[in-house]
């Protein structure tokens, strides 16, 4: 249809995501019908017809298909999958026990275990340095009944909190009682950082991780240099080491 | 605008102000933090909230606009530091309309050529408001200025700089006010559902040859406009705050349009060597300190107000964790829409269903509004670039990115020609919401008010400053004039709460200044 302005782009590509083009595609495949059924012309379909004829409804048929050809969302908010199950990827390590659960990132570097039991089991952009590396225990917080436990019960002492949410609301109640925090994403700029920071609690970020279990004694590397605005932008790394204390 | 045909210059103007928009949003998209949150959808509300601006803006700045001019409203913002500073008017406004436009666009739902009369509005006003907030620097916002922000007039720095007190760090006064900073932030954050938008940071300003200031706002932080801080947030007696930081050892060389700043070598605590603390809103005359009458008073208002935030903080997230994912988008998607609503306050024309509700045509796109989408389409819109409506003739390179891209679709000119083009998405539409609905009380600093009275009271007070006599008096006139009667109690004005500088006028130099301090 030439009238459809969308029909005679001469730069404009599909979308890079492949969900997002599937969307797009289906929203502008239903405003190409509307438009058409409406015998309007563009001007007068844009807001006195579009508003009316393309309904919340159609946009629940559109995700409804898209979970019909068995796709199923990758979560980012525990609420949208503890809410729709059926519509998300399952989620380890929330509410199912963590004792077999741990952080595996393909990159994370494994070391041998050195004379003192230690093993290098990642490493993590350092927020701020201090004069001596961290020892704690491993706690894994990653959804907001762990928070509620340890708000009602209390932070064990000696707590280095591994988290993947790099935001500063989860936490946002226990947080100043973490001795040190892991963080499997963000950077030292996100909200975190920036809270661990004005806390002047320890703290690696965007830390890549393997084989950390609940209740493991960790040793962070805080005298490292904390990663800068300019290694970031040069795509430098500049890391500071995670030790697990084996048994 | 008034009805009537769109002219060239109009339209120039209009896509200056885009462009501008386009290169600096994309530059803050891919340098600033990546906003994540495990507790909150945040991309999905983003999204929302995009469309709730492109349906509900153009509207509201209008009816703002008719109580109270946006020019006379960026005079009034240099008196304060309530959220118009520059999450919020500096790039908030524009952009998040902006956002929603290009998002309709790659929805097959809008062409450029639509709603025109919106966008000029729109993109007037937020001209407008800039020019008279940044009245003193010369820039339209902090990105003109080399991301700068030097809004305050020489009276009100002298008045933060004679009357801060010094602090170093491991004494009371250090730890007291640092204590108070990381707790107000992460309150800020919980508060604006994981979003930095409770908080601005200004400046900075020339202190000595090794001190600079730095002027932080805490915005929204008791009961106010927000129904999520309903009780929860009841004993917290300002709602915003203002710290005046001296820094010392290093040099703030950026100030973005976001409110957040980097310097060289990287700040932290220790370098914070001075401190005061003022509140003020659209009813107060200016500033009002807070606790300033001595270092103790202040240490320990700092302490009263670290510890009533803790409580504020652990009742709002126990609020907060119990939240449907409705509700969670709800609350976000208005704090960013709702970016701008403090413009109605300083207008008196602020209303609950204008600034927190979904509107109903925004609210019907919900069900796409999936995580994995949401954060899929965020990234392409501002971070790639990559939807359909923002690719451009091969041959261009975009600042800041080299590709040949556009954040913000340009008004195609042709219109002026054949006028195919619309006018409008039209009048308010009702909206909802799924959160609770908000009480009647508003913290202000004439205290808890009804929204009637606080409208009442923001229709009929002018600042000092700002009143007919004064407006005009300007940073060059002043230059000329430091020794006139009328400069004289304009500055007296602005001293009138200073302990150091009351009825001292408009004759002291940066010099007479430092003498006057405190010292440690």
């Amino acid at each position: 249809m030439s009238d459809y302005y969308a029909d005679t782009d001469k730069f404009g590509d599909e979308a890079t995501s492949p969900l997002v083009e599937a969307f797009h595609s289906a929203v502008k495949d239903l405003v190409r019908q509307r438009f058409a059924a409406s015998g309007r012309d563009w001007a007068s379909f844009v807001f006195d017809g579009a508003q009316t004829a393309i309904t919340a409804e159609d946009f629940a048929a559109i995700d409804g298909r898209m979970l019909a050809l068995g796709h199923r969302y990758t979560w980012s908010a525990q609420v949208s999958v503890a809410e729709r199950p059926e519509a998300y990827k399952p989620a380890a390590g929330l509410h199912d026990s963590l004792a077999s659960f741990s952080f595996e990132h393909p990159e994370a570097v494994l070391g041998a275990v050195d004379a003192q039991g230690w093993q290098t089991c990642g490493v993590g952009d350092n927020v701020v340095p201090f004069e001596v590396d961290l020892v704690g225990t491993a706690r894994y917080v990653r959804s907001s009944a762990m928070v509620l436990e340890m708000l009602n019960q209390g932070v064990p002492p000696g707590t280095i909190a591994v988290i993947d949410d790099s935001g500063g609301t989860l936490t946002a109640p226990i947080l100043e009682q973490f001795t040190g925090v892991l963080c499997a994403g963000g950077t030292v700029r996100s909200h975190l950082g920036i809270l661990t920071r004005e806390y002047g609690i320890a703290c690696l970020m965007n830390a890549k991780l393997s084989g950390i279990r609940d209740g493991d004694t960790l040793r962070l590397e805080t005298t490292a240099r904390a990663k800068t605005a300019a290694a970031y932008q040069q795509g430098r790394e500049m890391t500071a080491r995670v030790w697990r204390l084996c048994q | 605008m008034a009805p009537g045909r769109i002219n060239y210059p109009q339209l120039l103007e209009t896509n200056a102000l885009i462009q501008q928009l386009s290169d600096e949003s994309y530059w803050l998209c891919v340098t600033r933090t990546v906003q994540e949150s495990k507790l909150f959808p945040v991309s999905p509300y983003m999204l929302l909230s995009y469309f709730m601006a492109f349906y509900r803006y153009p509207e509201l700045v209008r009816k703002v606009d008719r109580h109270l001019p946006a020019e006379h409203i960026g005079d009034r913002m240099r008196n304060m530091g309530i959220k118009c500073a520059n999450p919020a008017m500096g790039w908030g406004l524009p952009s998040f309309y902006l956002l929603g436009r290009e998002y309709m666009i790659n929805l097959g739902l809008l062409r450029p050529a639509d709603a025109l009369h919106d966008l000029i509005d729109v993109m007037d006003f937020w001209k407008r408001f800039q020019l008279g907030w940044h009245r003193n620097d010369g820039h339209l916002a902090n990105s003109n200025y080399g991301h700068r922000a030097q809004i305050l007039p020489e009276r009100r720095l002298q008045v933060f700089h004679a009357d801060m007190y010094e602090c170093r760090q491991g004494d009371a006064l250090h730890n007291a006010a640092q204590a108070f900073m990381a707790a107000a932030s992460q309150y800020g954050f919980l508060i604006s559902c994981e979003s930095r938008i409770s908080l601005c940071n200004s400046g900075p300003y020339r202190l000595s040859d090794t001190r600079e200031l730095i002027v932080r706002d805490y915005m929204d932080l008791s009961e106010s406009d927000f129904p999520w801080l309903d009780d929860v947030a009841r004993d917290i007696a300002y709602n915003n705050l203002t710290v005046p930081i001296a820094v010392e050892g290093c040099h703030i060389y950026l100030m973005d349009d976001w409110g957040s700043f980097e310097s060289e070598p990287e700040f932290k605590s220790h370098h914070v060597v001075g401190v005061g603390l003022y509140t003020s809103d659209s009813l107060s005359e200016g500033y009002l300190p807070v606790a300033m009458g001595s270092r103790d008073e202040l240490t320990h208002a700092f302490t009263d107000l670290t510890a009533n935030i803790k409580i504020a903080t652990s009742k709002l997230w126990k609020r907060i964790a119990g939240w449907t994912r409705d509700q969670m988008i709800d609350a976000g998607a208005i704090t960013y829409f709702a970016i701008a609503k403090d413009i109605a306050h300083v207008a008196g024309c602020y209303a609950v269903e204008d600034w927190m509700m979904v509107d109903e045509r925004a609210e019907r796109f919900r069900p796409l509004l999936n995580d994995e989408y949401s954060n899929a389409f965020l990234g392409e819109l501002v971070g790639t670039m990559t939807n359909p409506s923002q690719r451009i003739n091969e041959y261009s390179m975009m600042k800041h990115a080299d590709t040949p891209t556009r954040m913000f679709s340009h008004i195609p000119y042709a219109v002026l020609d054949g006028g195919d083009y619309t006018r409008t998405v039209g009048a308010m539409r009702p909206g909802h919401s799924h959160l609770e609905a908000k009480q009647d009380r508003y913290t202000t600093s004439q205290g808890v008010l009804s929204l009637a009275e606080y409208n009442r009271r923001a229709r009929t007070h002018t600042p000092a400053a700002c009143s007919p006599r004064f407006r005009h008096l300007c940073e060059t006139w002043l230059k000329y004039h430091y020794q006139s009667p009328v400069a004289h109690e304009l500055y007296c004005i602005e001293q009138q709460h200073s302990r150091k500088l009351a009825g001292r006028g408009a004759g002291l130099t940066q010099a007479d200044i430092e003498g006057l301090r405190d010292r440690l």
